[in-house]
């Protein structure tokens, strides 16, 4: 048992570990934002499992840990050879993360249109930080946990990305996040700042990747704002190493008639949670997510969805699909709030966890706060096994139980993977769920003698 | 090549099979008749090997190898095809690709080189041809929605994929409207060779104008209780099975 005085101590201990090498010292909103940030750390509630948001998920694991905060000189990566973490065929506009800075030799978005901006947010603020201040912080300050206030205290470097006023960009843009391994136990806190404005449309796939032995944390904050019209699809593959630590915490802001099409894949870490928060602030936008874990022994994924209608007439679907292995956990909790005001809103939420073992566990918890009369909300879970005739089927055609389990598995996933309409991602996808539940010899044993 | 001596089945302490007998040629087509709760299915199952019976007696021997000590895939392996009497829908898992998994598992257990995606295309294209099969269906998940005549073809696609040794095809004809039986008839028919056995499964004479079996037997009560050609499926359509009954009794 964690107490709050270690749990303090913890927060304050990662806090005082940043360089002296932040970026944009002295610009006074930046400053202000920092230290904000840093005094919020002494006073934000200590987070524990009488928290709603923390009831079912522990942070024990993670405050038992001690990391390091990555070093400042990236030149120790000259020569690193990323080639194994490209997707093949994935022809994109990338910037390159390693340890949560932008290695800049490694990133391509020279090609990049008029209207277009996509690097280091770090660049930015250390020259023209100007340009930020007003999108800066506007989300996630005021909705803040000791995580995200550890993040804003630190912002360092990540992200930055605008697309301008009617903007269509073809190509997808994307962020490769690595943790090489060379070092264990590294704290990472990258920060994006994702806009589109006016009418503009873009894609945007991040990949969260590493070397098997890495043990960090990746602290993420992510902020992104469609204004009017725009519209952005989101594919987020979170595959880090198994025995990493590793928290997104998303704020979207949605303008009037903006589109959000998002696709949260979560395959790694020991440790790992989504923070996902949507707010709908005008009418008629739509916001649909799709989702998709998998957890097996010394496992624990997390998604926390809050999708917050504040205005008539917008549509979110929320879709999420869990295959448990082993003795997995994984925690659902989707919150549907409707505003008073919030007049014609259409929102439904699912999710469907799938065990392949009897000793993973899940909690799943849908919640609709709904003060409008006006509405369609639907929400719906299902826990379930798979069905022995279905893999009778299968070997009865002579394909062995284990694959026959993968095949199914798959399958249930499908509906989800079919959402990422970039082929190459979809396939690259597809290989490393099957990767996961393949490496499971334990989904070999499980029971299946019913008739 | 089939050779069942004495099989007695359980589900669950309840007797279902008891005391079956039966040989089977290569290249012979047998009928199963009976009425319902005969065993029919069960004995279908425990040839295709589906866990949750237990076998109290009696051997089943293919080509002389022990069939009930193998596992079910292997069992696919040595030639063993099921048509199912309600074949399950796969949801998400791709009819092509579950084939052409199906096809090179058993491929590879005999030894034999994977067919790789243009041949292995080729080859179902064909086949889906000879049942009567949309080749849309191909593309959609494994019976998920498909009508019950379609379920059926895609059945005996498989069969023809597969090039079993011994095909059973359990109540093939069940939910088939007459032009869907002609059809599917006639895809079996091409896969008589002299070196296929077929166990037919029925309820009814119909499928048997048909496919035309070699033997017919009538199962009752967990035993064969009367064996014979053709002409007994005739009798039987006439009689019903309360004729058998009583002349077994």
């Amino acid at each position: 048992m964690i107490t709050a005085t270690q749990q303090s101590d913890w927060f304050l201990h990662h806090l005082s570990q940043s360089a002296g090498d932040l970026p944009g010292r002295g610009v006074d909103w930046l400053d202000s934002l920092r230290s904000d940030a840093r005094a919020s750390i002494a006073q934000l509630p200590v987070l524990n499992r009488q928290q709603e948001a923390w009831r079912y998920t522990s942070i024990e694991p993670l405050l038992q840990q001690r990391f390091i905060t990555a070093a400042a000189d990236i030149g120790a990566f000259k020569g690193l050879d990323i080639s194994r973490w490209r997707i093949a065929g994935l022809d994109a506009d990338r910037l390159v993360f390693v340890n949560g800075r932008l290695l800049p030799w490694l990133s391509t978005v020279a090609g990049l249109p008029q209207g277009v901006t996509m690097g280091s947010l770090r660049t930015a603020l250390s020259t023209d930080p100007g340009q930020l201040a007003s999108w800066f912080d506007q989300h996630s300050g005021r909705s803040g946990n000791l995580f995200t206030a550890l993040n804003s205290a630190l912002i360092n470097d990540g992200a930055l990305i605008r697309i301008g006023k009617e903007v269509v960009l073809e190509k997808p843009l994307e962020l490769i996040y690595l943790n090489p391994g060379r070092e264990h136990s590294l704290l990472v806190q990258p920060r994006n700042l994702v806009i589109l404005e006016q009418g503009s449309e873009a894609t945007l796939v991040e990949r969260f990747v590493g070397s098997e032995a890495s043990t960090g944390f990746n602290n993420h904050l992510t902020e992104i704002q469609l204004s009017m019209g725009a519209s952005l699809d989101h594919y987020r593959l979170q595959d880090e190493s198994d025995s990493s630590f590793h928290l997104s915490s998303i704020f979207l802001s949605q303008d009037e008639l903006s589109r959000y099409r998002g696709t949260h894949l979560s395959f790694g870490g020991s440790w790992a949670r989504t923070d996902f928060q949507a707010v709908l602030k005008q009418p008629g936008a739509v916001c649909e997510i799709n989702g998709l874990y998998t957890v097996g022994d010394q496992q624990l994924n997390d998604f926390h969805l809050r999708i917050h209608h504040a205005a008539p007439g917008c549509i979110s679907r929320e879709r999420f699909k869990g295959i448990l292995h082993g003795k997995g956990r994984a925690v659902f909790d989707g919150h549907i709030i409707v505003d008073q005001d919030a007049q014609g809103s259409d929102a439904q939420l699912s999710n469907d966890n799938l065990m392949l073992t009897r000793s993973a566990e899940v909690d799943t918890k849908p919640q609709l706060e709904i003060y409008a009369d006006d509405v369609k909300c639907s929400h719906g879970t299902t826990v379930g096994e798979i069905d022995p005739a279905q893999i009778y089927y299968l070997r009865s055609r002579g394909i062995d139980k284990e694959r026959a389990l993968s095949m199914l598995s798959l399958g249930f996933a499908a509906a989800i993977g079919n959402s990422i309409k970039s082929d190459p991602l979809r396939e690259a996808a597809e290989r490393r769920l099957t990767q996961k539940l393949d490496n499971q010899a334990d989904i070999a044993g499980v029971e299946h003698n019913h008739a | 090549m089939l050779s069942i001596i004495n099989l007695s089945v359980a589900i669950e302490e309840k007797t279902i099979l008891n005391g079956v007998n039966l040989e089977i040629g290569a290249g012979e087509v047998h009928a199963i008749m009976g009425p319902n709760g005969s065993g029919k299915s069960t004995l279908s199952h425990v040839l295709a090997g589906r866990e949750g019976y237990q076998v109290s007696g009696g051997t089943v021997s293919l080509d002389g190898r022990d069939l009930l000590s193998m596992e079910t895939e292997a069992r696919a392996h040595a030639g063993v095809f099921l048509g199912m009497q309600y074949p399950v829908e796969l949801p998400g898992v791709n009819n092509m690709t579950f084939m052409r998994e199906s096809l090179n598992a058993v491929r590879r257990a005999r030894g034999e080189p994977e067919l790789d995606a243009p041949a292995f295309l080729r080859r179902v294209r064909e086949q889906a041809k000879l049942v009567g099969l949309d080749p849309a269906l191909l593309k959609r998940s494994v019976n998920e929605g498909f009508s019950g005549g379609e379920k059926k073809r895609n059945e005996i696609l498989q069969m023809a994929m597969l090039e079993p040794k011994l095909a059973i095809l359990d109540e093939t004809d069940s939910g088939l409207d007459i032009d869907a039986l002609r059809v599917i008839a006639g895809g079996v028919n091409q896969l008589r060779t002299a070196d296929r056995s077929i166990i037919v499964i029925t309820h009814y004479q119909r499928l048997l104008d048909y496919i035309e079996p070699d033997y017919v037997h009538v199962l009752l009560d967990g035993r064969i209780a009367r064996s014979g050609d053709k002409q007994l499926a005739l009798q039987l359509e006439e009689r019903g099975y309360g004729w058998v009954e009583e002349d077994a009794a």
